[in-house]
């Protein structure tokens, strides 16, 4: 090949690529969601009845989305899935598109009292899409199930080298709060600081960190007791009935997941469709039976076979919510004292 | 088409071109980075005035003393292992024939042509409480409960040499290949036995292959945090994934800048010594055209 | 002593161990691949059914199309970039000449995460949305270096009295480079072509820095399957791209085989 018809082939090949990649019409929706957060077949569902093509890409962390998010200018996804604490954050700084709830037929499905929560009041620039639970995971057939139920057995020196905790500062250091009897939201540099002190004694119990599916490494044997989010013993039982979920004494660690939109998204149009799509009772019942969360959406309980719907692991009693704390945003300067300290826990200071 | 690149003056296009690229994305880039170290981190802008040294007082501070001892300490060890086996590995394939060591070699490198993330996944699958190691172990009576494999420092080190070892190799097998063997035959009619021959020929004309194989190793090895991730259980902090979760989670640039020039500056000092070490080597050596 | 060392079975047995280590994690993913059950623990049957799951899972054949489109892509441009750029180091005096072979040096000594926030901050300095042609541009970058390596070395070996000759002739110096040069260099411009693609296949930490959400690419796909524990359709994925890479091999040594003999035989 001369390197006259090389070139050609290069320039063409290139030209051809820039048509298809900018072709990017209306009827397309990109979502950028935590992995396995959404059932298989809905998303072909979506775009079998509304014609609109999904791309889905996948996150483990609020840190990484937010990133992503802020470097790229709020586009290039039309759909995220941030925790409440960062709802708060993200709209504060401008990143992220207002609701029109008028799009949104199926708005009615959901409990009035999981919306107009003081992370986004009047729901402005979000809508809940599953609610869940930090908690102790445990392997029943290696461990006494009896023996465990706080947090602070989590310390107990015979651990050493084998719990898994999740890949998240707040919910570590949430753990370490509550026991202190603080709440999982304090700016405290004094209450953060003892948090961290009790934290530096738990390190090495910690065999693994893990928050892209935490249930992995339990499936896999290597790890017999941690920390958990309640969906993944839910995935986790349909293969191993022996893994098993624990409200710690002290109080489990609550977060809402909300579906948003950044605010320069191509698709707007398009993602609301998929929002009200996805607040459909049957969809959000099938949710519920696939990733193990508990459902905003009342309509959908009554869809749930009875068996879920009083599942304790999916959806705790209202005692154990009153115990429990839910996640919110602490501001900027707190943030990074967190972060300082997670990142010298880490470093193995 | 063969008339404008004539007409075009061809020298001038290749200069530029050259030029253009490397000056647009690469030393611009870099200096930006070095640019930013020097900046303050703000939590909207990434980064905005005043200059200060502050980030880096921070690099220096004890934390990540630590980690830097870590990320040596793991990246030394995959080196030497590498070397003890790629050494023997070396020295065996060059004494054999030219057809034998082709297939050989080749089948040495075809591994690397996979992507070393499915690599680092089937070790994984070996090394889980379930794998196939603990499964023979077990089975065979040698341990009575599955051993804790993965998630340790042995994981991310059989994880490191597992990628690196083509890399020690080949440098190595040119190093060997280079040989005198006459030298060797010499040795041997002079009464010296195999470890003095080892010790006094072949180790020291084969030091340039090991220095060259041993970098290639080792800094790789310290900016492969990806390994330690996914085999480590992201327990230890190494140099990678400080730069990494400042960019993307703490979102503390000039700190990560400050890291990421610091890096620099540390690989630039190792290969420094290369090039010191190399030349010592030669001069010891006596051996000045050897061009290595 | 001497003749344990030298006795076969050692040798054997050493050189047997350390293809054991390299190939056996392997060997678990490409027999896996055909096992019926999804954990690999035990052998269930023979079933080709994970090739089918990975043939449907349009996901990641998507992913696995762009990745291999930006590996062609950027060896293809790298190669052309490098190979100019070796000859221009080779042959042509010119100011910055240091200056451009300590850049190849820093960028091929670089570690990846460094390189990674360069790219980072050049792009959005430069406001270039990040997605394939940021991702080209970076792939290009990165595998210049070992082009330019590669081709270099074979340039030191031409006679520079043909060059020296045409240039009396009158040939310009596209002529000399299209016609005497590039032929000559063709092995040489092959295995940078070669090394380029399979860098660019592999590469992990750069790639999920720069690219988009457009665009997505088999190694962060990978990366957050392997994350999620199990996933046979990635040991499908193993042997697909292995058996890729060997057909790739063994045709590019044939060519550059062949082009030698017709070399030589000249």
């Amino acid at each position: 090949m001369t390197l006259n018809s090389l070139f050609r082939n290069v320039t063409a090949a290139a030209a051809l690529l820039v048509s298809v990649s900018a072709s990017a019409a209306d009827d397309k929706v990109v979502i950028y969601n935590w992995s396995e957060y959404i059932p298989d077949g809905v998303l072909e569902e979506f775009t079998e009845e509304t014609g609109i093509e999904v791309e889905y890409n996948t996150y483990e962390s609020n840190e990484v989305m937010y990133s992503k998010i802020k470097i790229q200018g709020a586009t290039g996804y039309d759909v995220i899935v941030p925790s409440s604490y960062y709802i708060s954050k993200m709209s504060r700084e401008g990143l992220l598109a207002d609701i029109d709830q008028s799009k949104l037929t199926n708005l009615k499905h959901l409990d009035k009292s999981l919306l107009n929560k003081d992370y986004d009041k009047g729901n402005q620039h979000s809508i809940p899409y599953t609610w869940g639970s930090t908690g102790i995971g445990i392997n029943t057939d290696d461990i006494d199930k009896s023996s465990i139920s706080s947090w602070k057995d989590l310390w107990d020196a015979k651990w050493q080298n084998s719990l898994l905790l999740t890949d998240d500062v707040r919910e570590v250091f949430q753990m370490a709060l509550a026991i202190n009897g603080h709440s999982a939201n304090t700016r405290d540099a004094g209450e953060i600081k003892q948090a961290y002190e009790l934290l530096q004694k738990l390190m090495p119990n910690v065999l693994t960190f893990n928050s892209d599916a935490p249930r992995e490494p339990y499936m896999a044997g290597d790890v017999s007791l941690g920390m958990i989010w309640n969906g993944e013993v839910i995935m986790a039982q349909e293969e191993m009935p022996e893994i098993d979920y624990i409200y710690p004494s002290e109080g489990v660690i609550l977060w809402v997941d909300s579906f948003a939109i950044p605010a320069n998204a191509e698709h707007k149009d398009a993602a609301h469709q998929f929002i009200n799509f996805m607040l459909r009772p049957e969809i959000a019942a099938r949710t519920v039976d696939y990733i193990g969360y508990a459902t905003p959406n009342k309509d959908a309980l009554e869809l749930l076979d009875e068996e879920t719907r009083n599942n304790p692991t999916i959806f705790p009693s209202q005692a154990i919510i009153n115990r429990g704390e839910f996640q919110e945003d602490v501001g900027d300067e707190a943030t990074a004292l967190y972060n300082d300290y997670w990142e010298k826990l880490k470093a193995g200071m | 088409m063969t008339a404008f690149f004539a007409n075009l003056n061809f020298r001038k296009l290749v200069i530029t071109l050259t030029v253009s690229w490397l000056g647009i994305f690469v030393l611009l880039p870099h200096l930006m980075v070095v640019g930013t170290s020097f900046l303050t981190p703000d939590s909207d802008n990434f980064a905005i005035w005043p200059i200060t040294l502050n980030n880096y007082r921070q690099v220096l501070s004890e934390t990540y003393a630590g980690v830097f001892w870590d990320s040596l300490v793991l990246s030394g060890i995959t080196t030497v292992i590498a070397l003890l086996i790629g050494y023997p590995f070396a020295y065996l394939l060059s004494r054999m024939g030219k057809a034998t060591r082709a297939i050989l070699l080749f089948m040495m490198v075809i591994p690397f042509w996979t992507n070393s993330l499915i690599r680092i996944y089937a070790i994984k699958m070996l090394l889980g409480k379930k794998g196939i190691f603990n499964t023979v172990l077990v089975g065979s009576g040698i341990v009575d409960k599955p051993l804790q494999l993965l998630y340790t420092d042995f994981a991310v080190i059989f994880g490191l040499v597992y990628i690196l070892l083509p890399f020690m190799v080949l440098p190595l097998m040119a190093s060997f290949d280079k040989l005198d063997q006459s030298l060797i035959e010499a040795g041997k009619d002079l009464g010296a036995n195999a470890f003095n021959r080892f010790r006094n020929i072949i180790l020291p004309l084969t030091m340039p292959g090991v220095v060259a194989g041993c970098l290639i190793v080792f800094l790789p090895a310290m900016g492969m945090f990806y390994v330690a991730d996914l085999l480590g259980g992201a327990k230890s902090l190494l140099l990678g994934n400080i730069i990494k979760n400042q960019f993307l989670v703490t979102r503390d640039w000039p700190f990560g800048s400050a890291f990421s020039v610091f890096l620099i500056v540390l690989m630039g000092a190792l290969l420094w010594l290369y090039y010191k070490a190399n030349q010592y080597v030669q001069k010891k050596g006596g051996m000045d055209d050897q061009n290595l | 002593m001497t003749r344990i060392f030298n006795s076969g079975l050692l040798k054997w047995g050493f050189i047997g161990l350390v293809f054991l280590y390299l190939y056996l994690p392997m060997a678990v993913l490409v027999t896996n691949s055909f096992n019926k059950s999804k954990y690999g623990h035990k052998w269930s049957g023979f079933s080709l059914k994970w090739y089918e799951e990975l043939w449907d899972n349009d996901a990641m054949m998507q992913a696995f199309g762009h990745s291999l489109l930006i590996a062609a892509l950027a060896a293809t441009a790298a190669t052309l970039i490098g190979t100019l750029m070796a000859l221009a180091i080779h042959r042509y005096k010119f100011p910055l000449k240091n200056a451009t072979s300590s850049l190849l040096f820093v960028l091929m000594m670089s570690p990846d995460i460094v390189l990674a926030i360069t790219f980072l901050i050049i792009f959005i300095a430069l406001g270039i949305q990040l997605g394939f042609w940021s991702l080209l541009i970076a792939h290009i970058t990165f595998c210049l270096p070992f082009v330019v390596i590669t081709v270099y070395a074979q340039m030191k070996s031409l006679d520079p009295n043909i060059l020296e000759a045409a240039q009396d002739l009158g040939a310009s110096e596209a002529r000399i480079f299209r016609v005497i040069i590039l032929p000559i260099m063709a092995p040489a411009v092959l295995a940078g072509w070669l090394l380029s693609f399979t860098l660019s296949l592999d590469d992990v930490i750069i790639s999920s820095f720069v690219t988009g959400p457009g665009f997505e690419i088999l190694p962060i796909r990978v990366f957050s399957m392997v994350k999620v524990g199990v996933s046979p359709e990635v040991n499908a994925l193993a042997t697909v791209l292995l058996v890729m890479s060997l057909t790739l091999v063994a045709v590019t040594t044939y060519l550059i085989n062949k082009g030698k003999t017709l070399n030589d035989s000249e």
